[in-house]
């Protein structure tokens, strides 16, 4: 027997699941795959900012909407880029050939598969930095930015490694990059669709449950209720639900059930026992997973319908706001809170407190643009109780208006009604702004493609230093 | 003799000596109950080169893919350097394989690819960059090691897959149709450093060729597959001594052709049964159940070119039928098919 001194060392050097993420991250970056695709993904995220700038001058769009109209579309492509990226990694090195010299290697398949993920994820980080920055543009120094920095980092990176694990599982069953690529796509818009239902269906039950299932429309839900609407992480817990069950059940059958059976061929190896046991395992925590994840946004409170108290006509009900008067400039916003106190010996019926604008000169005012979220429901309340509620208006328009609140008992039955109870109103004035020159994010809409393609051919002209590139 | 066993179909019992590096027993596996490979057994010893032979589908790629834990076999055990196929990382870390459809990254050099590879074997970074020019120099690549493989010849890149083959220093190493697309040179200088590996590495080498005459000329033992189980299996010269010699071709100028077939239907047990197929080529059979089977017994070859010397006619040729590989094979791979 021949000496083998490999075989019998010890494993002095970098885990394998490291060497497979190095490598895998030259190929990339160096190759040109992931800078490629951000120079693409830059330069339509500046085409868009400068679309969103536009139009937020022309129609007076508040800052917080405008930055997280900007934040969206740069998560939604990012994921794109992401599901790509993870589609490639495995069938693509199986169409080139160089998968069987990986297997052949000493390290574990699982480590494999780790390592190609690490590397598929290194562009999400860029992409979201590309996309802070046009945030940071358009917020024109609005501390909503601050918030779309958290949020967006935050939920992107669970959606964005969630869509990888996705890609890759899609490339570890598929025989060739057309497969996978194709599959990958057809899953991308399976995610899409639904936010192209009519507005009825996606605000009925059914289309509020799918809404919340459907992990990319609840990501955006919660960014839009937590960057637009100051919503807080107690309120909207619900719509980061669908993302991280999604995250944890890619990952998870990712790294525990296809990671160890990665082989030469699309799928995995034939399971053993032990396998099947583990099969079993994964799968049914990922079935309980998205069955809980169903079962409590089906029953959760958005969804929930009240009781059927009998109210009286005349309720002991009041509801004051904390602001007579706000002035500002368009585009800035004005937050206030109502609270509802119930002074009865019972239960309070479920109410709804609403919204209501008015122009004092008269004019017709559309209080949809001013506020996205305009009512909100009061549960039951026990005697002697009160309920606070948050309230933004976004100043969208010069003039003088009156902002009031009332809140509306439910009536016991059909035939009956009840006595709206009103706060006293908030003068509002709002005056001129010079607002976001679209000029302002030219700079940067241009600046950052052609910095990522210098950077691209600063890469390769560093790369073919010291090369000896003479032809065979 | 370095390879024993039994026949094939048959669970065997393998002996295993102090050299042996690969030791297979009862191989077999199945695809959608299919049989590709039907007990496979046979063992390999250091310093060794065996020629891996079968015509398309007779499983030898499910043999090196089983052999290299790629796959698992369905029943059956192998061995490699006295580590069992239970242990399948163990094993990675012995052999070194070159596949025969190997792809390679065209945008890395030779060296970082070799260096690459040697670090999955625990290597630091500079021991790897190390090893891996000595590689390079070992399979004659060390001026292109700053080289894109992308910029590699067929014959450059057969080369380096020698040489990632050998990174981890391994006892066994499997080759799969390493001369594939490689000119006549390439060939001969491919096939003199598998010989040299062996040799002077002391490695088992598992040679897998389609073309007879490579494997012939380099091979000290053979197994020869067919339909899934093990036609013939040996030292060369044994697997070749199994042919049948039946016959002789002979070359000689075409205005002597039917000089010299007259001449050889003269001497008995011969009989000349093509003349103009080619200009000067003549086909001889030996009849009467006359069949010249071991060296000793080569009396008519002797006769015959005897006779045309004496005539002066000038022999360009002469080949005798039926005792090369390629006789064997075709013969044990047509018994099978019918």
């Amino acid at each position: 027997m021949s000496d083998n001194p490999t075989a019998e060392r010890a494993r002095s050097g970098a885990p394998g699941w490291w060497l497979v993420f190095t490598r895998e991250l030259k190929e990339l970056w160096i190759g040109g795959r992931a800078l490629n695709l951000l120079i693409l993904y830059s330069i339509l995220m500046g085409a868009t900012s400068f679309l969103i700038a536009t139009n937020a001058e022309l129609e007076l769009i508040p800052p917080r909407e405008v930055a997280y109209l900007m934040l969206w579309p740069s998560i939604a492509f990012a994921l794109f880029i992401g599901l790509i990226i993870g589609a490639d990694s495995i069938s693509g090195e199986r169409e080139r050939g160089t998968l069987e010299a990986l297997l052949l290697t000493p390290t574990s398949r699982r480590q494999i598969v780790i390592g190609k993920f690490l590397a598929a994820a290194s562009p999400w980080p860029a992409a979201l930095t590309i996309s802070l920055v046009l945030v940071r543009v358009l917020s024109q120094g609005d501390e909503v930015f601050v918030k779309a920095v958290f949020w967006g980092s935050l939920i992107g990176s669970v959606l964005a490694l969630a869509f990888i694990g996705l890609g890759m599982l899609v490339s570890f069953w598929s025989n060739s990059n057309r497969t996978s690529l194709f599959v990958s796509l057809l899953c991308y818009f399976g995610f899409l669709l639904p936010t192209q239902f009519p507005g009825e269906a996606q605000a009925g039950s059914i289309g509020q449950l799918i809404k919340k299932v459907n992990p990319m429309e609840a990501g955006k839900e919660y960014l839009a209720r937590v960057i637009v609407n100051n919503g807080t992480p107690d309120e909207l817990w619900v719509w980061a639900l669908a993302p991280l069950t999604f995250l944890v059940v890619a990952l998870g059958v990712l790294f525990f059930y296809a990671g160890p059976g990665l082989r030469l061929e699309g799928g995995r190896s034939r399971p053993n026992l032990a396998n099947w046991s583990r099969a079993g395992g994964v799968s049914a925590i990922a079935g309980l997973l998205v069955a809980g994840l169903v079962t409590i946004l089906a029953v959760s409170p958005v969804a929930a319908r009240g009781g059927d108290r009998a109210p009286e006509s005349e309720l002991p009900i009041a509801i004051t706001i904390d602001k007579d008067f706000a002035s500002v400039k368009t585009g800035d916003n004005v937050k206030f809170t109502t609270e509802v106190a119930y002074s009865g010996n019972e239960e309070s019926p479920r109410m709804v407190v609403a919204m209501n604008i008015i122009d004092i000169e008269g004019e017709v005012v559309d209080p949809e643009d001013w506020s996205p979220q305009r009512t909100q429901v009061v549960e039951p309340l026990p005697a002697g109780e009160t309920a606070t509620q948050s309230w933004v208006v976004n100043a969208i328009q010069e003039g003088d208006f009156m902002v009031y609140m009332v809140a509306v008992p439910e009536p016991d039955s059909e035939e009956a009604t009840s006595q709206p109870v009103s706060t006293s109103g908030i003068h509002l004035t709002v005056d001129p702004f010079y607002r976001l020159s679209p000029g302002g994010v030219l700079p940067f809409a241009i600046g950052i493609p052609i910095a990522l393609i210098a950077t691209a051919f600063l890469l390769r002209w560093l790369r073919r230093r010291g090369l000896d590139t003479g032809a065979a | 003799m370095a390879i024993v066993g039994s026949e094939a179909t048959v669970a065997t019992t393998v002996s295993v000596s102090q050299s042996t590096v690969l030791s297979a027993t009862d191989l077999q596996k199945s695809y959608d109950g299919r049989p590709a490979l039907r007990g496979l057994s046979f063992t390999l010893e250091a310093g060794r080169v065996l020629g891996f032979l079968g015509p398309n589908g007779a499983g030898k790629t499910t043999a090196i893919r089983i052999l290299t834990t790629i796959i698992e076999a369905d029943s059956g055990h192998f061995e490699v350097a006295g580590v069992s196929s239970r242990y399948p990382e163990q094993i990675r870390r012995r052999i070194g394989v070159l596949p025969e459809s190997q792809g390679y990254p065209g945008q890395v050099t030779g060296l970082e690819y070799l260096a690459y590879y040697a670090r999955h074997y625990g290597w630091s970074t500079s021991e790897a960059k190390e090893y891996s020019l000595a590689l390079l120099q070992e399979v004659g690549m060390q001026k292109r090691a700053n080289s894109l493989i992308g910029t590699y010849s067929r014959g450059m890149r057969q080369r380096l897959g020698i040489a990632r083959a050998l990174v981890n220093n391994p006892v066994v190493a499997f080759l799969d149709e390493p001369t594939l697309g490689l000119d006549p040179k390439g060939q001969q200088e491919l096939l003199e450093m598998v010989r040299r590996i062996a040799r002077e590495r002391n490695a088992g080498v598992i040679l897998c060729s389609h073309l007879l005459s490579e494997i012939e000329g380099v091979c000290d033992d053979v197994v020869i597959l067919s339909w899934g189980q093990v036609a013939a299996k040996g030292s060369m010269t044994e697997v070749a001594g199994q042919a049948q010699r039946n016959g002789v071709r002979i070359h000689v100028p075409s205005p002597s052709a039917d000089q010299a077939q007259r001449i050889l239907e003269a001497i008995p047990d011969v009989k000349v049964t093509g003349n103009g197929a080619a200009p000067g080529r003549l086909q001889v059979e030996f009849v009467n159940g006359a069949r010249p089977n071991t060296r000793e017994d080569d009396g008519l070859y002797n006769g015959i070119l005897e006779a045309l010397i004496g005539a002066k006619i000038p022999i360009l040729g002469f080949e005798g039928q039926g005792s090369r590989l390629q006789d064997v094979f075709l013969r044990l791979t047509q018994e099978e098919i019918q």
